[in-house]
């Protein structure tokens, strides 16, 4: 007789954690895609925030047996995120990642068109550029509050702090972000 | 409300999943502060451009590693499940094997220990000859220790009253040999030399019966008393006792006897 298959975060990690490992893949099918958007946004690298997504999948096997049955899955799988770009950031101390020219097919060109969205474009490379100058700490709650659209109790859980702490960064991290995206693009073009 | 108060509430404003509670008080203040509306604007165009960033998709590499991950993980887990089952399996026959290799290590021994160890030592039955042999022994024994306790209930009585007794077996035309007995223990035993001496006066009349002579001889040899042993030499000398020979010789060389009953052995032996 077939089992009921699991329909929420929750109840499939609940599964892993059991031991029924292949409940991970309906997990990874679900949050690949947000967890990688927030790594890469968070690094500035799409190569690194690939390496550190198997990193956070393969910390959730390894410490399934952590997972603790009255938490949220997601604030669980960003607060492993959050260590492993932790470790990221302090190891690329040394110096930049490189990429790979022959992994380069692998990505598909997300940029506008060059002729037709070019103020699109700018835009966002300029939206990036002050994203990632943001105090590291403040890129995160950006990340997680507007891309991620968790909601303040699971950022404050992630981050380990209060909500309203979190409330606070946040806002501190919208005003620096437009302080520093006007500044750039008041900037002359290079 | 003042622009601080104001502007603290624009995150919730911007936070289009939430209906801020108190929205209508800061639009009202946003509706007369141009400087607020300002700075209200600057921050919503900025989360639009957040908000219009593309989404970033992963390479086809980060699926094919994660399977590539997974597929490893639960073959180290089935491994790692085999290897506790077994480990199980092991544990659960030590528990049952142990005590059983117990027992047959102790059978074992056991069985060693009945083959190598002597077997009990099994006294031959007693023929019934032996047992009248034992029983002649013990009758003997005992009639020896009764005489000698009869003797010294004798003892109880004076050395006179001893005298008499042994005078008294004169007047007896036939002495038995239980009489014979007690003169030739007397002569043995008695503490007093003049009892010694008239049993010995008494046993001449028998001195022809081998068991007398032979008890005289016997007597002679833990006789302290040099008297009482030059009369036993005279006795058996006079008896004509050939058996006697061997110990006149001894006590004739033995220095540390008295002369007198040094010279009394030379006489016998001489009169032998």
């Amino acid at each position: 007789m077939a089992t009921a298959v699991p329909q929420t975060d929750h109840d499939l990690m609940l599964a892993v954690r059991d031991g029924e490992l292949n409940a991970l893949g309906e997990l990874f099918e679900r949050h690949h895609g947000q967890l990688y958007g927030y790594l890469a946004r968070s690094t500035g690298d799409r190569l690194a925030a690939e390496d550190i997504a198997q990193t956070v999948f393969q910390r959730m096997l390894k410490y399934r047996h952590t997972y603790r049955g009255d938490g949220s899955f997601t604030a669980w799988m960003y607060h492993l995120a959050r260590r492993c770009a932790a470790d990221y950031f302090r190891k690329s101390q040394a110096g930049p990642a490189h990429m790979d020219p022959a992994d380069l097919q692998d990505y598909a060109d997300d940029r506008p068109h060059a002729g037709e969205y070019a103020t699109v474009r700018d835009d966002h490379a300029l939206l990036h550029r002050a994203l990632i100058q943001l105090d590291r700490e403040d890129r995160e709650v950006l990340l997680l509050s507007r891309f991620q659209k968790l909601s303040f109790a699971e950022i404050s859980s992630i981050l380990e702090c209060s909500i309203g702490a979190a409330k606070v960064r946040a806002h501190r991290a919208v005003r620096t972000l437009r302080d520093l995206y006007f500044q750039l693009q008041k900037e002359p073009p290079a | 409300m003042n622009c601080t108060q104001a502007q603290d509430r624009f995150s919730e404003l911007l936070d289009q999943r939430h209906a801020a509670p108190a929205s209508g008080d800061v639009r009202t203040h946003l509706a007369s502060c141009p400087n607020c509306r300002k700075e209200f604007a600057a921050l919503k165009r900025t989360l639009s451009a957040l908000d219009a960033l593309p989404v970033l998709p992963p390479s086809p590499r980060l699926r094919a590693n994660f399977y590539a991950m997974l597929e490893e993980e639960i073959n180290s887990a089935a491994c790692a499940r085999g290897a506790e089952r077994r480990r199980q399996r092991i544990t659960t026959w030590r528990w049952i094997l142990s005590p059983i290799a117990a027992c047959g290590l102790l059978a074992l021994g056991f069985l060693a220990g009945q083959r190598h160890m002597p077997g009990p030592v099994t006294n031959p039955l007693p023929t019934a000859n032996d047992t009248q042999q034992e029983l002649a022994e013990l009758r003997q024994k005992v009639d020896s220790m009764s005489q000698l306790v009869g003797y010294s209930l004798q003892q109880q009585n004076s050395a006179g009253q001893r005298l008499q007794s042994i005078f008294a077996t004169n007047t007896r035309q036939a002495p038995d040999q239980q009489v014979i007995a007690q003169l030739i223990n007397a002569l043995a035993l008695d503490p007093s030399v003049n009892v010694r001496l008239a049993a010995l006066e008494t046993l001449y009349a028998y001195a022809d019966q081998d068991t007398v002579r032979a008890g005289v001889l016997a007597s002679l040899v833990r006789e302290p008393n040099p008297l009482v042993q030059v009369s036993m030499i005279d006795f058996l000398a006079a008896a004509r006792d050939p058996g006697a020979a061997q110990a006149f010789e001894s006590i004739a060389r033995d220095e540390q006897l008295d002369r007198a009953v040094r010279d009394a052995a030379s006489r016998a032996l001489v009169q032998l």
